[in-house]
């Protein structure tokens, strides 16, 4: 690229776009904006933005989050210190029974699972994972010649 | 004057720069109108701060420049991607930059002035070409800085700014011969 060639064009681009005004915006943007904050203001203050939460609000979740989050670290700690452990699993036992079945089925289903898996083979796998893989290529790929056309058309 | 009242004086001061930003990057008007109002409710959240700010219309400039930027980024990519394969990349640019047949042109140069003979030949060229020069020349961004935007290479943002120039150029001289030539 020739230097002055491109410092030629540069001045004569910019000669162009000096002094270019600015576009009209929409005539509707500025009710659309206030239609839309109108609506925002209208739903309950737990649907909106935290900032605009009652002050009351705020820091009740506050202390709770801090809570939960004492809770979790005392949690933690005594479960590492193992002081409790025994007593607690004993006590969660008896809670999660009712559980216990249901995650014995689930576990049977997922071993069953391997064992198929295992069965199959690996290349058998890839070829799956190959197979998706080609599907989504094709999904994006006619999705994006269908955009393009519709663009075209305009 | 309500709070309401004040921020729609606000918006009225601004919607041009802000729709022109945005316009002149997405180069799509439905596109540009809903980024400038995703502006707008944004500054609204930060009226409080922003209403005395003297640096106020630098702050809606940019956010509407990043937002068209993260929306050309988030819808584009991906059939850009394809559309430049189907294509072969820089090319597409010269094929979609030919403008509309001359008796069709006619009547647009007839109610169009040289300004908007120069919006429209951006916006018709390829994003890939518009994107960096709209930020070089209008929004006043250094090469460097439009790479790092862009999150290309500095060669290629050169490459591109040039090549938009020059189809710019030619298209520009194209078109006001043409109004001469009629006037």
């Amino acid at each position: 690229m020739n230097h002055d060639y491109e410092k030629q064009l540069e001045a004569e681009i910019e000669r162009h776009f000096r002094d270019l005004p600015e576009l009209p915006a929409p005539a509707c943007l500025v009710s659309q904006v206030m239609m839309e904050l109108d609506r925002r203001a209208a739903l309950p203050w737990y649907r909106q933005s935290w900032e605009r939460w009652p002050m009351a609000a705020r820091l009740s979740l506050v202390l709770v989050l801090a809570a939960i989050f004492g809770a979790v670290c005392y949690g933690s700690w005594e479960l590492i210190h193992g002081r409790t452990f025994a007593a607690l699993s004993q006590q969660m036992t008896g809670w999660f029974s009712p559980v216990t079945a249901l995650w014995n089925a689930v576990s049977a289903l997922v071993n069953a699972l391997g064992l198929v898996i295992k069965k199959l083979g690996t290349g058998f796998i890839v070829g799956s994972l190959a197979a998706l893989a080609l599907g989504y290529g094709m999904c994006v790929g006619l999705g994006t010649v269908y955009i393009r056309l519709g663009m075209a058309r305009r | 004057m309500t709070d309401a009242e004040q921020f729609e004086a606000f918006m009225r001061n601004y919607q041009n720069m802000v729709f022109s930003t945005a316009m002149r990057l997405v180069a799509n008007e439905a596109e540009a109108q809903d980024i400038a109002q995703e502006v707008f409710l944004k500054a609204y959240e930060r009226f409080g701060e922003l209403k005395d700010s003297v640096t106020v219309g630098g702050w809606l400039r940019t956010v509407a420049r990043n937002m068209s930027l993260n929306h050309l980024t988030r819808y584009r990519s991906r059939w850009s991607f394809f559309s430049e394969m189907f294509t072969g990349g820089g090319e597409e640019g010269e094929r979609e930059l030919e403008f509309a047949a001359p008796e069709d042109m006619e009547a647009d140069i007839e109610r169009a002035d040289q300004h908007e003979l120069v919006e429209r030949a951006l916006q018709k060229l390829p994003p890939a070409q518009r994107v960096p020069l709209v930020l070089y020349h209008l929004e006043g961004l250094r090469y460097e800085e439009i790479a790092a935007k862009l999150n290309v290479s500095l060669g290629k943002v050169k490459t591109d700014i040039f090549r938009g120039r020059e189809a710019l150029r030619k298209k520009l001289r194209s078109q006001l011969g043409e109004e001469v030539r009629t006037v």
